[in-house]
């Protein structure tokens, strides 16, 4: 008889821990909870945990939870996480992805809070717009950046080569890199990194010959010739030294540590104006941004300011009204913005600019400078890029390396790639 | 320990009080309950962590799957595509078998080296065979591996000890031709369950054996070929087969080698690699699902080869 007895008070007793573990969160819950996840370095999470904190302070009851994690680790734990019915309530979004989870149906479209909780009526309207999908907004772009050269001063001074300037042409661009290589002041040192694999890059030479990546409808916007015309120019660029070689431009994981430049490798790196603060963080030489080279002197610009990440909110989110009003202190509030500066991109909202202007370091006036000042270089905001985007960025990289180790011509090179990437967007 | 045995005996004498009806269960759950209460975690493991996943993987192999929406049934298209029309599944298949092709024979023919110098009564042996098997504890780690990124990058410690020789390396880990060596000779270094096992088999080995056969005036040579290799195969067979099966999962120093993308030009791309960038890099969840059940496929084919050729080779005694 002792049996039963014991088993049914271990029952009860059991009853009663699972009844106090289903309601004792909701016991506490009295305070509306908001879950944040975002990509990005140790500085990054530091701000916006404060901003976080400064959110806490004017809102009363509400309990922030904020995560971070690299780039690449990113996008695996939000796809589960959204899979798993547990997405946090405001994600920051990739332009990459956005088309993605929108049409997905991860995200919370936003229009209704336009006016009311979203206060984003300053914006420039073209980085609004970059953040809909079918005509709804899924995403308030955190900053505007636009990609960007990374130029090592320090190596072009001692290799007696003047700097780039907007004016720069390829060929130039190119000379510029066989004097640095051939002035020999370090050891293992080129004047250019190899850009034949960097998306942003092929983008902006596309741009400069009136095409682009991919099309409104989500199709390849070049041709075979494009890519073929693409690698040669880079494959002249290996054989006359200017830039790195295969083997050693394959060490770059398209992050900023591993960029031939911040390996000490090369002169020259590809990226983003905003990427500017961290790379300065960690190269010792002094880094400035210059524009990418025209095709030729009378070429128009092939930048766009492009909204550097968005914030968006989850389509199950149990408060998304206070997602959006945390998005929204978070691009409007000045207090916020001095918090920010400009390491997600330059604000969008006109006033947030002004008043963090004065608060800049040189950095964020560079990279502030930069994106203003791109003026004739810059044209119109590309349509988001679409589903299987990320795809056809490896794909670009591969065909770029069977080309630099020479298992492909330039010539193959275009073909394949333009090939690969139909079949990549046919599959979406 | 005494409480448990209580509660035991106390269960037990209860069960036996219950009318026939519920009797069987009850007398059951006397004779074994405890027992089924201690395997309780790996059973909420085995049901909940691993068979319930490959189940519902089986199912998903057969639906496109992009982890937001709701799976959507597609039949057998995704195993279609692998193999007709999905030239990286072959390319990963080429790295993956290079892999385990190279690695494995490399590894035990390393592991066994090294047991048979440590076998000879080396003074200290439990501190050398504590050393020797750290880094297999560590091997699979993303600390060594970044650390092995490191040794072989082009300007890393490889490279400035063969420029102490004259020798210009390579970058090893970012030229096609020889990305997959790196990888090969990080594995053969993880050699230390093998030697285990391997030391374990050869303190197996009746000494006697030795001793006569120097009698009868064989070499060390001779009698490594005609005692230790013959009763070692039963070990050799052991080994092999759980080497190779962990050779086709290999995953982590492909992934932060190449920085997740296999590269260059797919040279590291090992099977778990593309399957992971078809899950979560590329949403395909279903076609990830088909993948891996072609993976178990193949290990399960690799084994029952295995198993099939052992009773030409491997010898047990009676």
């Amino acid at each position: 008889m002792t049996h039963r007895i014991s088993r049914r008070s271990v029952l009860a007793g059991g009853a009663a821990l699972l009844s106090y573990a289903a309601f004792a969160p909701r016991a506490f819950s009295e305070e509306a909870r908001l879950r944040l996840l975002w990509w990005g370095s140790q500085t990054r999470a530091d701000r916006t945990n404060k901003v976080s904190e400064l959110f806490k302070t004017a809102n009363p009851g509400v309990a922030i939870n904020g995560e971070f994690l690299g780039w690449s680790d990113y996008w695996p734990r939000l796809a589960t996480q959204v899979a798993g019915g547990n997405a946090p309530d405001v994600i920051q979004m990739d332009y990459r992805y956005i088309v993605e989870y929108a049409q997905r149906g991860a995200l919370a479209p936003l229009d209704s809070y336009l006016g009311s909780v979203l206060k984003v009526e300053d914006f420039d309207q073209v980085q609004i717009k970059g953040g809909s999908v079918d005509g709804k907004l899924y995403g308030i772009s955190l900053g505007a950046n636009s990609t960007a050269m990374m130029v090592n001063t320090v190596a072009f001074e001692e290799a007696g080569v003047d700097l780039p300037t907007p004016s720069t042409t390829w060929d130039d661009l190119a000379r510029m890199g066989i004097e640095i290589t051939k002035a020999g002041k370090r050891k293992g040192y080129y004047g250019l990194s190899d850009g034949s694999g960097v998306e942003p890059l092929l983008e902006n030479w596309l741009r400069q010959r009136g095409k682009a990546l991919f099309t409104a409808d989500g199709k390849i916007a070049y041709g075979a010739n494009d890519g073929a015309e693409w690698f040669a120019m880079w494959q002249k660029m290996r054989e006359d030294k200017a830039c790195v070689p295969a083997d050693i431009q394959a060490l770059d994981q398209f992050n900023i540590e591993t960029s031939p430049l911040s390996l000490g490798k090369a002169a020259t790196s590809y990226a983003h104006s905003n990427q500017l603060v961290g790379y300065q963080a960690i190269n010792k030489d002094k880094i400035v941004l210059s524009s990418h080279a025209l095709i030729s002197k009378d070429a128009k610009g092939g930048h766009y300011r492009k909204p550097s990440m968005f914030f968006s909110v989850s389509a199950k989110s149990s408060d998304p009204e206070l997602g959006a009003k945390y998005v929204n202190f978070f691009v409007k509030d000045p207090e916020a913005a001095k918090i920010l500066g400009v390491e997600r991109g330059v604000p969008e909202s006109a006033s947030v600019r002004e008043a963090l202007a004065p608060s800049l370091d040189d950095l964020g006036r560079a990279a502030l400078d930069y994106v203003s000042g791109l003026g004739a270089l810059a044209g119109d905001l590309p349509p988001p890029p679409p589903s299987g985007a990320g795809e056809a960025e490896l794909a670009l990289r591969s065909v770029a390396e069977q080309v630099a180790f020479g298992q492909l011509d330039a010539k193959q090179g275009g073909e394949t790639l333009v090939n690969e990437v139909t079949q990549i967007l046919s599959r979406g | 320990m005494a409480a448990v045995q209580d509660t035991a005996v106390v269960v037990g004498a209860g069960a036996k009080a219950r009318p026939a009806a519920q009797g069987r269960w009850a007398s059951i759950w006397a004779k074994h309950g405890a027992g089924y209460m201690f395997l309780l975690p790996w059973l909420i493991g085995f049901f909940g962590l691993t068979l319930g996943p490959a189940i519902a993987s089986l199912y998903l192999s057969f639906t496109s799957f992009d982890l937001i929406r709701a799976p959507e049934w597609v039949g057998a298209a995704n195993y279609v595509r692998i193999a007709t029309a999905d030239p990286k599944f072959a390319a990963a298949m080429r790295v993956t078998f290079l892999y385990v092709v190279l690695s494995v024979p490399f590894k035990l023919a390393f592991a066994l080296l090294v047991a048979i110098l440590l076998d000879r009564g080396v003074r200290g042996l439990t501190v050398y065979r504590a050393i020797f098997y750290l880094p297999s504890l560590l091997g699979g780690s993303v600390a060594i591996a970044v650390l092995w990124r490191q040794l072989f990058a082009g300007d890393g410690l490889i490279n400035s000890l063969l420029a102490q020789f004259g020798i210009e390396g390579p970058s090893w880990i970012s030229h096609p031709n020889y990305s997959i060596w790196t990888l090969v000779v990080l594995s053969v270094w993880q050699f230390g369950s093998p030697m285990i096992i391997f030391l374990a088999g050869l303190r197996q080995i009746p000494t006697d054996m030795y001793e006569a056969a120097s009698l009868d005036g064989a070499l060390k040579f001779r009698q490594f070929y005609k005692i230790t290799l013959p009763l070692l195969t039963p070990v050799i067979f052991f080994n092999a087969v759980v080497q190779t099966i962990d050779a086709f999962k290999a995953f982590t120093p492909a992934f932060i080698i190449s920085g997740g993308t296999g590269g260059p030009i797919n040279s590291t791309l090992f099977y778990t690699l593309y399957l992971y960038q078809e899950a979560f890099g590329n949403f395909r969840m279903g076609y990830a699902s088909a993948l891996a059940w072609i993976l178990v496929l193949i290990i399960a084919l690799f084994t029952a080869f295995s198993f099939l050729t052992s009773r030409y080779w491997v010898h047990y005694d009676d």
